[in-house]
């Protein structure tokens, strides 16, 4: 808890509050403005807005936006002696890999209460739809913020890797296009462990879109939180095993 | 004795090359050590072997008497401040931030953090960015971060790099300070007139082997700097010496090799007795490269 309020203290005047801020909300716009430009109108409603923000969200840009974070929030352990500091002070290796992708899931769930927030004003300003956003979105935000975290835990172990800031987020970009090929594919089992197809699967959830039913059942949710559970804990102990075997 | 750092056989190659070979450092507690050696002689290689940030190709360390490992690494080091090559500090944060970073990650208290930045003197530029602070400002907030902890052992490398004068003045009085307040210190250079004044214990590497352990006495005993006399008439001088002394006419005075204190003071005494005129005898200033000349015998460095 002390390491990750340590890396808060870090995220000062750091440029991924501009990414989370910016990321969704140009995610909603843009799809506000194919509407426009479309000369169409939310047919659905709130689902068509919630459609169209969040489904290409999750294809590219979420993967591409959780790579770029974590890119940032490693950059300046990178820099000057700070990671000799690191490794030669009495912070475990476990605190510094969970205090690192800890603070990087939090963006990242920011990024999704953002984008709902977007949708929300965008839906109200631009289309003026009547009332507020169903309530089962705030679930499926949660989920998807859950959905993200065995990617930010893979996206800051390569961020922690490699001291280039653009070959981890090269591998997002790849990642989020396989994970693409999968869903189209519509391969139920390998799109659940495969990280990058697992958050764009989540964004999904309720849409009708791909593979999704339109409906979210227990069995969907359950295999969410599981997956992404499972997934996040394989990821931490490697990121772990590799930093604790690391010579400086 | 009891050693605050030993090291047995303590080694590391890469590949065919060995970096440091065959190393038995033993540091005492409470002293300062000087750790000697020209750039590229291993001595970063040492360090980051006695804080396991490498880990050794052979051999073994024991800090505070238990063996330095990957296992025990975190809680020994605790208790060990270091600054290792470049100095750490986030550029996009100010130096208050920094010290609150580390302040977080160890659990410290304010007074920890304020002891340390005072012991450096940078109160006045805490609120300042690091990214614009002179090399000299980042390696003090470097040696403030080191001493928040409060350590037992403190582990210094080249700390006086790119620090003008007044600097590595400051530097030396820190290190005698904390000293004197029974930290261990151990701190590396490549310049021998750099830690010579504040080192009591000294080890001198070349090549990634130890060539001299031991105090300064001992050093000054090993490797004898030359006698230095000023005369009215050096050529006189040395023909009032005899045949057997290894003086040679050296400018405007005599330069005698290899004497030991009590045969300076035989030559002066039969100097003055032979009515000759001494205006001034001292010992030559020795660079670290005179030293190694005379432990190599012959010099390479």
């Amino acid at each position: 808890m002390q390491a990750l309020r340590a890396e808060f203290i870090k995220l000062k005047r750091s440029l991924s509050w501009t990414v989370v801020f910016l990321l969704p909300l140009v995610m909603v716009l843009s799809g506000a403005v194919n509407t426009l430009m479309a000369g169409e109108q939310p047919d659905d409603g709130w689902h068509t807005m919630w459609l169209r923000s969040a489904v290409f969200y999750g294809l590219f840009p979420l993967a591409v936006g959780i790579g770029i974070l974590a890119s940032l929030v490693w950059r300046s352990e990178h820099q000057g002696g700070n990671w000799n500091a690191l490794m030669s002070g009495p912070t475990s290796t476990w605190r510094i890999v969970a205090a690192k992708a800890g603070s990087l899931s939090l963006l990242t769930a920011g990024m999704q209460i953002l984008l709902l927030s977007s949708v929300a004003a965008v839906g109200k300003l631009v289309f003026g739809l009547p009332g507020m956003p169903p309530p089962d979105y705030l679930g499926i935000t949660a989920l998807i913020a859950v959905a993200c975290l065995p990617v930010a835990v893979l996206q800051s172990g390569l961020s922690m890797i490699f001291r280039s800031f653009a070959v981890p987020i090269a591998v997002a970009f790849t990642g989020a296009g396989l994970a693409v090929v999968l869903l189209l594919a519509e391969l139920p089992g390998l799109v659940w462990v495969f990280p990058y197809a697992l958050i764009g699967r989540t964004t999904q959830l309720g849409t009708g879109t791909f593979a999704d039913s339109g409906h979210i059942s227990a069995v969907d949710v359950l295999t969410v939180l599981g997956a992404s559970g499972l997934l996040t804990v394989v990821l931490l102990f490697g990121s772990v095993a590799w930093l604790e075997r690391k010579d400086f | 004795m009891s050693f605050v750092v030993s090291t047995e056989h303590l080694s590391k190659r890469y590949g065919d090359t060995a970096v440091v070979n065959d190393l038995n450092l033993r540091i005492p507690e409470g002293c300062v050590y000087g750790f000697l050696g020209p750039n590229g002689s291993g001595k970063s290689t040492t360090m980051k072997m006695l804080l396991s940030l490498i880990r050794p190709s052979s051999g073994t360390i024991e800090i505070f008497g238990e063996p330095m490992s990957r296992h025990s690494r975190r809680r020994l080091l605790g208790s060990i401040g270091s600054l290792i090559e470049s100095p750490p500090g986030y550029g996009h944060l100010t130096g208050a931030e920094n010290m609150r970073v580390v302040q977080r990650l160890l659990g410290l208290s304010d007074q920890q953090i304020a002891l340390a930045v005072d012991t450096v003197r940078l109160g006045k530029q805490m609120n300042k960015k690091v990214r614009n602070y002179s090399l000299g400002m980042k390696q003090r907030l470097g040696i403030a971060m080191a001493l928040a902890r409060q350590p037992r052992l403190l582990i210094l490398d080249e700390p006086t790099n790119g620090l003008d004068p007044a600097g590595i003045d400051e530097i030396r009085q820190l290190l005698r300070r904390l000293a004197d307040g029974g930290v261990t210190v151990m701190v590396s250079s490549h310049l021998l007139g750099e830690i010579d004044k504040t080192a009591n214990m000294l080890g001198i590497l070349s090549g990634g082997q130890m060539l001299f352990q031991g105090s300064r006495e001992a050093l000054f005993t090993a490797s004898l700097p030359d006698l230095i006399l000023s005369t009215p008439d050096p050529r006189h001088t040395r023909s009032l010496l005899n045949s057997a002394a290894d003086a040679h006419i050296d400018g405007s005075a005599v330069r005698v090799s290899g004497l030991d204190s009590t045969g300076a003071a035989h030559l002066i005494r039969h100097l003055v007795n032979a009515g000759d005129e001494i205006y001034e005898a001292r010992r030559d200033e020795q660079s670290l490269e005179d030293v190694f000349m005379h432990l190599t015998g012959g010099g390479e460095l």
